[in-house]
């Protein structure tokens, strides 16, 4: 009896988080008349939709604009803050605390407070319209720092001290001993960036105009706000999906992944 | 390392360039910068073929603004990079006040011909309307698109309305009839309009600032940069859109797709872009038309409306003045003009439009245009006072606190809207 | 000669380097800025102007940036609860011995993944007053129709369930975890001394899981504090204000008016918030934890 409850419940969860997408899906071959039926099934299968979001606005170079900037972005920040995470674990340094202390308070720091000037650095950069300005501003980030030094700080000082005495430099120790070793940290900060990298969307907003240039999100949201797709819900709820797309066939790849690592980030935190 | 990848990126155009052509002539080179959307710069390509073919000394070399959140913020930025182009023909005049006091313009009347070229073209008003502060003329109107309702001749025709509505009552009351349940579930699913009821400041083009224009005989908000609100007209736009969306015949809901299309609303606020629109996408069975915004009751005087003005300037930095004064004399020469009508669908800031000779046969075949080419010369802009956005957001809230929500009366709304708009005056000082 | 110089600065700090910099530009540079701007009034387009304590006057008398304020704490009341609570509940029952767990773990994650512009675009037409599927079903069961974005009491509450709807997956997975780190003995321990399920979970569940629910709990604060591209996509803060987020009002004034000092001293004002909410909770914490 219990067990059946249970069940029930589990499905009817299912369904509550399944159906909106499910929902989307249909929608989007549905002629902007029948979206409103509570039908789900269209009674008329029609691509128009996706022909508009593709005539509309450049989709594809949206998508590879995200590509190229969160894949950067994700590298950047797996090697700047394996290398920065490396300095603060496993060197002696003066400096070293304070430094540590400096980048957990930049992770208190709202965004609200440096977003401003560092999009005014940005135009004084001359960076606007530009991926580098998506890119330079998020290329280290506290966070990985603070998880790479969680994580190194468990590997064994013997290990260190017999690399360095095989003449190993201490990007050679990190690189090809360290990293190999704490694989579930960098695929964990390389997971967290890159999805909330991708998914970024104020930043976007405010630093980029031409069109070309857009993220995917950003297209997509303004192309749903902006009336560039003339009122028709089924172009915007296509433009939704293609959106939602990449990320959900990367997540049913890589979910084991996922969710391991969001699971020991929360533990740990 | 990276920053300076960075600035390779960086896609910089500047303004004027000299090169030297075959024969080993000076070349001067003018950047222009057209709208982007398909058919103006299709028009743009057109018009500086032809002007390149004729004046192989000064070329000029087309570009559209890129196409992205809103053309003013494009050119602002551009302003502050130092990235613009010679001429621009997309400038909206509510913006100019911030090029002006940017720098950033070029005073049009210091050109000798200037006066000529506008008394033979632009009404009047119009001239003056675009004047500074400072009283120099920094832009050419250009092209408008004046606010009209398209209606659905059909759906007037069935509900027993013979003539499209003139004033507020008779709109009224043709609503009455249109707005109704028609498969019987209980719910109304056909209305007489739509409008998008989030407080979005631009929306406000196609509801309060176009009827506020009508009803106060042309008035816009602000005469010589003073607040110089109609109190009466704001007060009969705000009743007429509490009435409509009081008695249900304008949903208070957000509406998904184009509503007109499937004949679920019988008017739209709209412009002469639209007609493309439809009749790209419109079904064989939709019979529609145009009529103008319709007038409190008792009012007398002319039927004025919003006309989305659309000007050129000339930037202060460019190196070829002479030359791109030239090029602007050329983008509204009659020749010009009928193109902007036959290729783009949009109305020349023209006199007499209707009347000259060389449009007459053009109108005549396309019916449609010729309506909004009668509102044509009934038209007035935005003002060029500092923070227009932000003023015009102010409406918004006004507007969806009393027509939409009916938590303000019409009066009420009138006087602190004016008191809002005034504190951020002060503010903004 | 260049290597000798490496060679002599500490191996440390040349790694940091990098980061240095960085933080130079895009985190001092930026505060030591947005506090100057306090000051001054800028559009970018035109130089500077000191203005003195006007910003911070101006926000004492900002009616709508109050609002705006209350409007996102409003949503942190509403959101915040419910979403423990539904985590709790599916964490708990996805404990259990069940088949296909990996699948409604999958399934109930995947709103976490998605982008926030999906899913506003998408809960923008179910919660759609005449044609949206919410209002159609409680047609179709002759339930009155829910005016979800079009009523200021409505609106924010619409915004909250699509909020908890989209994140509560990232709670599920963190609050499972948490389970799973209990130990069984004291269960049974507790079996033995007679209790029942509620009195077990009350007793043993809860106070074991609190380092979990401290963190789910900062989390969602510190998200729910950046509230932006749902109101700005659905509502544009409407209707009459009851959804404009301070980081919406905030955009606004700096990217659409161009008040660029004014929205700095929002900016700063905000941060201040946020940083004395969580350091109200972290005492909260503290003093919970001793118990």
């Amino acid at each position: 009896m219990k067990k059946w409850g249970l069940y029930i419940s589990l499905f009817l969860g299912a369904l509550v988080f399944a159906y909106p997408f499910i929902w989307m899906i249909f929608s989007t071959f549905k002629p902007d008349g029948e979206i409103g039926n509570i039908a789900l099934l269209p009674i008329e299968w029609t691509i128009t939709n996706y022909q508009m979001v593709f005539d509309r606005i450049p989709i594809t170079k949206g998508f590879f604009n995200s590509l190229i900037v969160t894949s950067v972005v994700t590298t950047s920040v797996v090697i700047f803050g394996s290398i920065t995470g490396y300095a603060l674990s496993r060197l002696k340094w003066k400096g070293r605390d304070t430094l540590f202390s400096i980048s957990l308070l930049t992770m208190m720091v709202p965004f609200q407070i440096t977003l401003i000037p560092t999009y005014i650095l940005i135009v004084k950069l001359g960076l606007t319209d530009n991926l580098a300005g998506l890119i330079i501003p998020t290329m280290v980030t506290a966070f990985s720092i603070l998880l790479f030094r969680q994580s190194f700080l468990t590997v064994p000082q013997d290990l260190i001290d017999a690399a360095r005495l095989d003449g190993c430099s201490e990007l050679g120790i990190l690189f090809r001993m360290i990293l190999p070793l704490s694989k579930p940290a960098v695929v964990t900060v390389a997971i967290l960036t890159f999805v909330a990298n991708w998914n970024e969307v104020l930043w976007p907003l405010i630093v980029i105009r031409d069109q070309e240039l857009m993220t995917m999100p950003q297209m997509v949201a303004l192309f749903a706000v902006g009336g560039g797709a003339d009122a028709s819900i089924g172009a915007q709820l296509a433009s939704a999906l293609l959106l939602a797309l990449p990320v959900i066939i990367a997540y049913l790849i890589f979910q084991k992944h996922f969710i391991k690592s969001l699971a020991s980030t929360g533990l740990k935190s | 390392m990276l920053i300076g990848f960075g600035t390779l990126l960086v896609t910089g155009c500047g303004g004027s360039q000299n090169s030297q052509n075959d024969l080993g002539l000076e070349v001067k080179t003018i950047t222009y910068w057209s709208a982007p959307n398909p058919q103006e710069y299709a028009l743009a390509e057109r018009l500086v073929d032809e002007w390149n073919q004729n004046n192989p000394g000064v070329q000029v070399k087309l570009q559209a603004l890129p196409a992205g959140q809103s053309s003013e913020e494009v050119l602002l930025s551009a302003m502050v990079a130092g990235t613009t182009p010679d001429v621009c023909s997309n400038i909206w005049p509510g913006i100019t006040n911030d090029f002006i006091r940017a720098n950033g313009l070029y005073p049009l009347d210091k050109f000798e011909d200037f006066n000529e070229i506008m008394e033979e073209r632009v009404p009047e008003d119009v001239v003056e309307s675009v004047k500074a502060a400072d009283g120099h003329t920094y832009q050419v109107p250009w092209k408008t698109n004046p606010i009209m309702i398209q209606y659905n001749v059909d759906m007037f025709r069935e509900a027993g309305v013979e003539n499209f509505p003139k004033t507020y009552s008779e709109f009224l009351k043709a609503a009455e009839k249109i707005t109704q349940d028609t498969d019987g579930d209980g719910r109304i699913d056909q209305w007489m309009g739509y409008r998008d009821i989030r407080p979005i400041w631009w929306q406000r083009y196609y509801d309060y600032y176009t009827s506020y224009i009508t009803a106060s005989g042309g008035k816009t908000l602000f005469e010589k940069e003073e607040l110089a609100i109609d109190e009466q007209a704001s007060n009969q736009v705000f009743a007429f859109f509490k009435a409509l969306y009081d008695r249900g015949f304008f949903p208070r809901s957000t509406l998904q797709g184009n509503a007109f299309l499937y004949g679920r609303i019988a008017v739209e606020f709209t412009g002469p872009w639209n007609i493309a629109y439809l009749e790209n996408n419109a079904p064989a069975s939709l019979n529609y038309d145009f009529a103008p915004v319709p007038v409190p009751d008792g009012f007398e005087g002319d039927t004025y409306t919003y006309g989305d003005h659309k000007n050129i300037a000339i930037f202060s930095n460019t190196e070829h003045p002479e030359e791109s004064w030239e090029f602007v004399k050329f983008l509204i020469t009659r020749e010009a003009d009928y193109q902007l009508l036959n290729f783009a669908r949009q109305i020349p800031i023209r006199k007499n439009l209707l009347e000259d000779p060389d449009f007459k046969e053009y109108f005549q075949q396309n019916p449609m245009l010729a309506r909004f080419a009668e509102q044509a010369a009934y038209t007035r802009g935005v003002d060029g006072v500092r923070d227009f956005k932000e003023i015009l957001d102010t409406v918004a809230r006004y507007y969806e606190m009393s027509s939409v929500y009916g938590e303000l009366s019409p009066e009420q709304a009138t006087i602190e809207m004016m008191g809002a708009i005034e504190v951020i005056r002060e503010w903004n000082k | 000669m260049i290597k000798k110089l490496f060679k002599k600065i500490n191996p440390g700090v040349l790694l940091s380097v990098p980061y240095i910099a960085h933080l130079m530009l895009f985190f001092v540079y930026p505060v030591v800025f947005s506090i100057i701007l306090i000051f001054h009034r800028w559009d970018i387009v035109t130089p500077m102007e000191f203005v003195g304590l006007k910003n911070i006057e101006r926000i004492f008398m900002d009616e709508v940036f109050l609002q705006a304020v209350l409007n996102t704490g409003i949503f942190l009341v509403l959101h915040i609860p419910s979403q423990i609570i539904i985590a709790l509940f599916f964490a708990v029952l996805l404990n259990e011995k069940i088949v296909a767990r990996g699948f409604f773990r999958t399934l109930y994650f995947l709103p976490v993944v998605v982008s926030g512009v999906v899913v506003t675009i998408i809960f923008q037409q179910l919660f759609s007053y005449d044609d949206g599927l919410f209002n159609q079903l409680l047609a179709s069961i002759s339930l009155p129709q829910v005016p979800w974005l079009v009523s200021e009491n409505w609106a924010m509450p619409s915004i909250a369930m699509m909020a908890t709807w989209k994140n509560v997956g990232l709670y599920i997975i963190l609050f499972m975890a948490g389970l799973q780190s209990i130990p069984n003995d004291l269960y049974e321990a507790a079996r033995l001394d007679g209790t029942n399920a509620w009195q077990r979970f009350y007793y043993v569940t809860l106070p074991m899981l609190n380092p979990t629910m401290v963190t789910v709990v900062v989390l969602s604060v510190i998200g729910g504090f950046s509230l932006f591209i749902e109101p700005y996509v659905m509502t544009g803060g409407g209707p009459m204000n009851s959804t404009l987020s301070a980081i919406l009002y905030i955009y606004n004034q700096a990217f659409n008016f161009a008040h660029m000092g004014y929205a700095a001293t929002l900016g700063l004002f905000f941060a201040a918030i946020i940083f004395t909410v969580v350091a109200m909770q972290r005492k909260f914490v503290e003093t919970e934890l001793y118990q």
